[in-house]
């Protein structure tokens, strides 16, 4: 058999795997990475691992002793840092009352990938690579009936250059407890493959933040697996603006009545940057919402891909599924896709859903020129305010500015190189 | 010298003639009313003027007081001192009111090589105009146009008319949609604007609006050119007879 570089990656996972016994979680997960997923798969068809997989790579072996490199304006009060996937206790902040994090236990790892392994992320590339070498799989709890009131922010960083990043996180709010969360990823890696699975209790209330800003060669292959139970609610933002190539994929599992997902997503792309969010509602029980707003910008030769599916079961009568993607292309070279995907069998549902790709509306843009503006103000304020109404909209109210700066940061990459 | 002068206008859309040599002189001062049938071409007047990409002229010439305006686009034509109230005002979700209306000014007054405003003294101005137009400061908050009635589009085009100052103002249709209440309130914002120093055109189909912005000059627009002028009483002779009567005559 012909020798290939994918081969070294596949190796180097097994024989780290090899030391744990058969039945070992690792092992298992280890068994089931057979390769890296082909363009003829259909949810991989517009984002294409190619170049990544002649890519010498090998798992990284966390340093332990590696400083962080909060060079970005941290906004939680309480940090929570993991550095080449590990979590590092040094240098994250003592837990609010009512919330818990810890290692899982080889029994408890193997529970955590049977849950991963019954949604249809079981072949995602990051649960079986992931779980192979994670240094750990961690477990955050927020306790029953507590509400933390400060944000929690989550820092991933590190890696090296011809490495991957395996950062495992379990997140479980119990019964009527409410966490705002913020996670940023900041890798400096080839290859980052976070791995989630998120449990939200009745009642519980999750506020979520993510900021896709890894190095500008960084792949991020991000696997998320939700499961809401009764009147549950998780609001997620997702922010993608870094990296050579970002991918957020969510599947989530509306299982109790009366929960409430919105999955809203931004996507801004410079150069040759390529991003995509991959999202899977599933509604398996009556009365239950879900809300997606996804936008993104494109300019230089990017390319963007929003792929949302949405399923809704015989029996999820009265299920509301609303889905709208919209992209502005900058530049001629860049392009975007976008997939809207909708099952439905039950027959008393409201599902919409609209997508758009185009550039800056004609009419829009003379009506600024019309007052004065010139035109590349005029643009800037268009794309601005097309990323501020869908923040405003989607984002709790005391994140909007973080949120919108953060939009920013990366806008100023492309807005001037466009309009000049 | 004029104002604003538009010489011999010539313009074609989609390989059809539209303007087929407009010409018309307007005097500092002035409020000119410009008729005519759907079709003849009123609108295309007005996006020539501003200086719309796609509606550039084949031949002829327009100037503001005295400055040619081919070789300018629109953004430069506004700060130059020409306004534009649009028939149908664009929807600007996500733009405020209030940031929207200050950048404008604060563009113009740029060009005019005043200082732009801070930004209590804008929200002051802003706040003493848009009371004049029953703007409320709510809607200054909202996005721009979105959600907006007819007669708050409209109310909101004269709120940015009376803060740019423009020595031109071309109203494109500017009536339509509005009921009679809105349509004395829009009147009297328009009127109020009037001095020795600018001149407004008047687009309209209708007699009704100029009872309320009287007009010293009204020309009738027929199949892209002037094929009357006259007075006030021009306007009342449309009413009466509609446009056909002139146009036959013509």
């Amino acid at each position: 058999m012909q020798h290939s570089i994918k081969d070294d990656y596949i190796n180097s996972i097994k024989n780290y795997t090899n030391q744990f016994e058969v039945t070992n979680f690792r092992r298992i997960a280890c068994n089931d990475f057979k390769n890296w997923p082909s363009p003829r798969e259909e949810t991989w068809r517009l984002s294409r691992l190619g170049s990544l997989s002649r890519k010498k790579i090998k798992p990284i072996n966390p340093n332990l002793k590696k400083n962080n490199n909060n060079t970005t304006n941290l906004i939680g009060s309480t940090i929570i840092q993991f550095i080449d996937g590990a979590y590092r206790e040094d240098l994250s902040s003592k837990l609010p009352s009512g919330v818990n994090l810890s290692v899982l236990s080889d029994s408890e790892s193997l529970k955590y990938l049977q849950k991963i392994k019954k949604s249809n992320l079981s072949d995602h590339p990051s649960t079986n690579v992931s779980l192979s070498c994670t240094p750990s799989i961690m477990k955050l709890t927020v306790s029953k009936d507590i509400k933390v009131k400060d944000f929690l922010e989550i820092i991933y960083e590190g890696g090296e250059d011809s490495q991957s990043v395996h950062p495992v996180l379990y997140l479980e709010l119990e019964e009527n407890s409410s966490l705002f969360l913020i996670e940023r990823f900041n890798h400096l890696t080839s290859l980052a493959m976070p791995l989630q699975l998120i449990e939200l209790r009745n009642k519980a209330s999750l506020n979520s933040i993510k900021i896709f800003n890894d190095h500008e060669k960084t792949y991020n292959l991000s696997a998320n697996c939700v499961y809401l139970s009764k009147e549950s609610y998780l609001n997620s933002f997702s922010l993608i603006k870094g990296g050579i190539f970002t991918r957020s994929e969510t599947h989530a599992y509306l299982n109790g009545c009366n929960s409430k997902l919105n999955l809203n997503g931004v996507y801004i792309s410079s150069d040759n940057q390529h991003h995509d969010l991959t999202t899977a509602i599933y509604h398996d029980v009556p009365d239950c919402t879900s809300k997606q707003i996804v936008r993104g910008v494109l300019g230089g030769k990017s390319t963007g891909v929003f792929q949302g599916k949405v399923r809704v079961a015989q029996d999820a009568q009265r299920t509301d599924g609303q889905q709208m993607s919209r992209a502005i292309l900058l530049s001629d070279t860049a392009s975007a896709n976008a997939k809207p995907e909708l099952e439905i069998y039950a027959d008393d549902v409201i599902c919409a859903h609209g997508a758009t790709v185009g550039e800056l509306d004609d009419d829009q843009l003379f009506y600024l020129n019309s007052r004065g503006v010139p035109m590349d103000k005029a643009r800037e304020i268009l794309i601005k305010a097309f990323l501020e109404d869908m923040i405003n909209q989607s984002v709790d109210n005391s994140l909007h500015d973080f949120v919108f700066k953060e939009a920013e940061l990366a806008l100023s990459s492309i807005i001037p190189k466009e309009t000049l | 010298m004029s104002l604003l002068e538009i010489k011999n206008a010539h313009l074609k859309l989609d390989d059809k003639n539209i303007l087929n040599g407009v010409s018309l002189s307007v005097n500092k001062g002035e409020v000119h009313a410009i008729m005519g049938p759907n079709g003849s071409g009123k609108s295309t007047l007005s996006y020539m003027l501003a200086g719309r990409d796609g509606y550039e002229l084949e031949e002829g010439e327009i100037l503001l007081d005295g400055i040619s305006l081919s070789e300018m686009e629109a953004d430069e034509r506004a700060r130059s001192g020409l306004f534009l109230a649009f028939q149908y005002p664009v929807e600007l979700p996500g733009v405020g009111g209030m940031s929207f209306l200050r950048e404008a000014v604060n563009s113009r007054r740029k060009f005019l090589g005043e200082k732009e405003l801070d930004h209590l003294a804008f929200v002051k101005e802003a706040r003493k105009e848009a009371s004049k137009m029953y703007v409320k400061d709510e809607m200054l908050k909202r996005a721009v146009n979105v959600g907006f009635s007819g007669g708050e589009k409209k109310r909101f085009e004269i709120l940015q008319m009376a803060m740019l100052k423009p020595t031109v103002s071309i109203l494109d249709e500017t009536d339509s949609g509005l009921d009679v209440d809105a349509l004395k309130i829009v009147s009297d914002g328009v009127n109020a604007q009037r001095n020795n120093d600018n001149a407004i055109v008047v687009i309209t189909h209708y007699q009704r609006l100029l009872d309320y912005i009287v007009p010293d000059f009204v020309h009738i627009l027929s199949d892209g050119l002037i094929i009357k002028s006259g007075g006030p009483e021009l306007a009342l002779e449309v009413e009466k007879n509609g446009y056909s009567g002139l146009i036959n005559a013509a």
